[in-house]
């Protein structure tokens, strides 16, 4: 008999929304299981409440802690809000509020820790689809240096793989991994191509030129000319993406490499992509930012208006001059010595923050609004809910007590 | 909220067949009212122009598609920042400009209502969400049906008409969404896009897997929607958009919804003589012979302004020929079940003959037609312009010698193939430009309290100087009021305003979720329960129109 559900499972993009929920002994089980879900789940149904408020690791009233926050924000010559991978798309929306009160710098990518590369569709474009269309039509599913059976563990599933959800294409379609590691969805592959992926420009650029035949297969190598092959052999097509092209130097021109491909194959079939966000929260966020201020993912409010922040280089507090960070539902990030942090978050906050105020977690504590990884706008539910703010609550008070 | 007394205007509200007449208008508890007390406050509006609020029946400012194209073009915002002020959020402008700028700039123009014009139903929370960070004007949104694959086995299974079960679930969709009204773009042509690339060509084309044709899918949710009573009528981007000789395919959908109240979008793509793959010509004097001829019909123009536009749509073969005509961005995004969408950055070239074509069919929907209530003023925002041309496409109907000016700088055997240069002196006048803009926008949409300021209207007034050159009239209102409140003051905003979100309810079966929840099964891949919007902060508060009535 299940707990609860069947909700909306935030544990990734996915956000897997027929999931009903079990906790006998104190354990957590998951219908459909999932290795993520059911940490997702753990940490929030498990986990020792955190005291409501702290003001320098010591317990604190929310309203003291907020009068502190707002102090800190309001002195601030250089503040920055960041996070977003927990966060629902009312916090983003309150956030953006509040860092364009206080002319903030907003980030909803990594902040001084691993980048997930420059956008490139504003390059070129791309083509995308929600999930429902690549299960019932694309044959040919192409992941590319992804792991997505540890990092979205029902994706395969969601999209009509074997133990999802029936395909219109029945058995007719394939999975074709791109990648030198032996991952798990390596091993689930029908097709397997291992470079390494300093080869990924080249082998992308090289498909598109032999697609455009302005490169003869004569010249190219062999494993390039059968992953051709196999897309030309079918009408639909859809490549899964994320950090493992887009990421560090060169990522952009991978992730460009790659729609430039897509775009190429278009013209005689039916091509998709699907981006593997780093966070939950963060499709929502940007999705936010991008209707707030007109840019994403990184924008800074300082001269009083919108600008894009840092189109070619991973954000870094430090070279910003950050000196108070707003963290809201996220990890935390490597700030410059000296500045202060204050933490919305509804898991802990860590022993170093400045100021911290506990959170109602989103999809099981409090109700909110997230962006599935193909941008479907679902509903979080709130099966337990609690008695704790959310953090759209607590930024728009902070809104009000900084505008006092 | 102060009482106010607007006097010695000119008033223009064709609703109730008042045209430049002399006259005090009242306003208090955000309605128009017979009379006010002395100590309303008083503005004096003495040799200036009095309207109603400005409504846009037609325009694309909310929802996935708008915001991927905020997402795919930041370098064309990056000149036009809009810093934030102790009264308004910042932003950027630009052809699709930022969610809270968007709301400024239309109520700079004097627009109180504006209508989302295409919205796929499974986004309608982003859609929702962004209405509610779009202040100023009141707004609504209608939701694509016309490649629903639900839809579609619903119709297949009723034969091709509009069965009880299907204006159930028609009914069912706009409860669980929040929408105003339906829009059906190219049916069955995108469905059939997505399946491998084509399109349909004729009404009668089947959509391969559905056994269902466009002219099935007009006739039926079309019908639906006429006999659900919805406030708006079904709203239609016909088949072919753009496609030479596509006035035939046109006349076809009209015929086809003869009898039934129907709303043609941007009908200047869809006026189109030639042959599919040669030059377009000029087909609009038929379409307005026939749209005068069936006054259950109406129309927005879609007008093409010359100059940077950015196309987006749900009619993703339309976008694929553009990224292949043009080479440059392109966005495509296909929602499950629904719909696709496709976004070009585009320019549009007075020297280019199509562009110029364009441009002179729009000018000939306005100025041939005998009905202004017949044909709406629109660019499909931002597809043949931003907004933020209404000024001058109004100073072109307003303005002949203006208006020949801009034509000589047009491609000269484009206008030649326009009725432009046969002698087509007319001007329109401020009381028409109230109706093109206001009157009958309102009117179609089925807002009873908009777009007149007769006793009872909302308090959505527009004041202007009545300035010779209409252009700079229009771009710069004196004061904008709506519901009773001064927004606007001499090119300011004086205040923010949340803006009311319109919806509409019809009565359904709830019987009707037992049919629907399977076939959701078999095709979202987000479950039924999950599918209605429900969270209030979303839905509420909000103005219902009941349909029916």
């Amino acid at each position: 008999m299940a707990d609860f559900g069947p909700v909306t499972c935030a544990g990734c993009g996915l956000l897997c929304d027929d999931v009903t929920v079990e906790r006998p002994n104190g354990d957590v089980r998951l219908q459909p299981p999932c290795r993520l879900g059911v940490q997702w789940f753990s940490e929030r149904l498990r986990r020792p409440a955190p005291a409501p408020a702290t003001i320098s690791g010591q317990p604190a009233d929310v309203q003291t802690a907020l009068t502190r926050a707002a102090g800190l924000l309001r002195r601030s010559r250089r503040p920055l809000l960041y996070g977003f991978e927990a966060a629902t798309v009312e916090d983003a929306r309150a956030a953006v509020a509040l860092a364009d009160r206080l002319e903030a710098l907003i980030a909803t990518e990594s902040v001084s820790a691993s980048w997930t590369g420059a956008p490139a569709v504003p390059l070129r474009g791309t083509s995308t689809a929600t999930l429902g269309e690549i299960r019932d039509r694309s044959r040919l599913v192409i992941v590319w240096r992804e792991d997505p059976e540890t990092t979205h563990p029902r994706l395969l599933e969601r999209i009509g793989f074997e133990g999802g959800a029936s395909s219109r294409l029945g058995a007719k379609r394939r999975l074709l991994v791109v990648d030198d590691r032996e991952t798990t969805t390596a091993r689930r592959a029908d097709l397997r191509l291992r470079w390494a992926r300093e080869r990924d420009l080249d082998a992308l650029t090289t498909l598109h030129l032999m697609q455009r035949r302005l490169r003869p297969a004569s010249d190219v190598e062999g494993e390039l000319v059968a992953l051709l092959e196999h897309i030309n052999e079918v009408p639909h097509i859809a490549f899964v993406y994320g950090g493992g092209l887009t990421n560090g130097a060169g990522g952009q021109r991978r992730a460009l490499a790659l729609h430039e491909l897509v775009r190429a194959l278009c013209h005689e079939r039916h091509v998709v992509t699907l981006a593997l966000p780093r966070g939950t929260g963060t499709t929502g966020a940007q999705d936010v930012l991008a209707w707030q201020t007109g840019y994403c993912p990184n924008v800074d409010l300082s001269s009083g208006h919108p600008e894009l922040a840092t189109a070619t280089q991973p954000l870094a507090a430090d070279q910003e001059g950050v000196d108070v960070a707003l963290r809201i539902e996220g990890a935390q990030a490597r700030l410059p010595a000296g500045a202060a942090e204050i933490a919305l978050c509804s898991a802990p906050a860590g022993a170093d923050v400045d100021v911290s105020i506990r959170t109602a977690a989103a999809g099981v504590e409090a109700a909110g609004t997230a962006h599935r990884l193909d941008g479907v706008p679902l509903t979080l539910q709130a099966p337990l809910a609690g008695d704790a703010p959310t953090a759209a609550a607590l930024l728009t008070r902070l809104l009000a007590e900084i505008e006092r | 909220m102060t009482a106010i007394r607007i006097s010695g205007g000119q008033l223009y509200d064709p609703a109730n067949d008042v045209d430049g007449e002399i006259r005090d208008v009242c306003l208090q508890h955000g309605k128009v009212v017979a009379e006010v007390g002395p100590e309303a406050r008083r503005i004096d509006a003495r040799g200036m122009v009095m309207m109603p609020g400005a409504v846009d029946i037609h325009a694309h400012i909310a929802g996935p598609k708008v915001n991927a194209a905020r997402k795919l073009s930041p370098d064309e915002r990056r000149n036009d920042p809009v810093d934030r002020t102790e009264l308004l959020r910042s932003g950027t402008g630009g052809l699709v400009p930022s969610t809270f700028i968007t709301g400024y700039r239309y109520s700079l123009l004097g627009y109180t209502t504006v209508v989302e014009a295409a919205a796929p139903p499974l986004a309608a929370r982003q859609v929702l969400s962004e209405l509610r960070d779009t202040p100023m004007i009141d707004k609504a949104f209608l939701i694509l049906m016309g490649n629903n694959q639900v839809l579609f086995e619903l119709i297949r299974q009723s034969g091709g008409g509009a069965s009880a079960r299907l204006r159930a679930a028609v009914a069912w969709w706009l409860h669980a969404t929040g929408g105003y009204g339906v829009k059906l773009v190219n049916p069955g042509g995108v469905e059939v896009w997505k399946q491998g690339g084509g399109n349909v060509n004729s009404l009668d084309d089947e959509v391969a897997g559905f056994r269902v044709t466009p002219r099935q899918v007009l006739e039926a949710i079309g019908g639906a929607v006429h006999e659900l009573g919805l406030p708006h009528p079904v709203h239609i981007h016909a088949n072919n958009l753009g496609v030479p000789g596509n006035a035939d395919t046109t006349v076809e959908t009209m015929r086809t919804l003869s009898g039934r109240q129907a709303h043609f979008a941007h009908l200047q793509f869809h006026c189109y003589g030639g042959r599919p793959g040669g030059l377009p010509r000029s087909r609009a004097p038929e379409l307005l012979d026939y749209l005068s001829s069936h006054p259950e019909l109406t129309a927005d123009v879609g007008q093409v302004m010359f100059g940077p536009a950015v196309t987006m749509t749900a009619d993703a073969p339309v976008s694929a020929l553009l990224r292949d005509l043009g080479g440059g961005k392109w966005l495509n995004h296909d929602t499950e079940v629904e719909t696709g969408c496709g976004i070009v950055p585009y320019t549009y070239r007075a020297g280019n003959y199509v562009h110029a074509l364009q441009w002179g069919i729009g000018l000939e929907l306005f100025l041939l037609g005998q009905n202004p209530w017949q044909v709406m003023l629109s660019t499909d925002h931002p597809n043949g312009g931003s907004f933020l041309s209404y000024p001058r496409l109004i100073r072109l109907l307003m303005d002949r010698a203006f208006r020949e000016d801009q034509m000589r700088r047009a491609n000269q055997r484009a206008i030649r193939r326009t009725a432009l240069r046969d002698g087509l002196d007319r001007e329109y006048t401020l009381n028409e430009i109230a109706i093109i803009t206001r009157a009958a926008p309102a009117r179609r949409l089925g807002l009873r309290d908009k777009g007149h300021l007769g006793i009872g209207a909302d308090a959505d007034v527009t004041i202007y100087h009545d300035r010779a050159d209409r252009e700079e009239m229009f771009a710069t209102p004196r004061y904008v009021i709506k519901g009773g409140e001064v927004l606007v003051e001499e090119g300011d905003l004086r205040r923010a305003d949340e803006g009311t979100l319109l919806c509409t309810r019809a009565a359904f079966d709830p019987e009707v979720s037992g049919v629907l929840k399977p076939l959701f099964g078999e095709r979202y891949t987000v479950a039924f329960e999950h599918y209605p919007v429900r969270d209030p902060a979303l839905r509420e508060p909000a103005r219902i129109v009941e349909a029916g009535t």
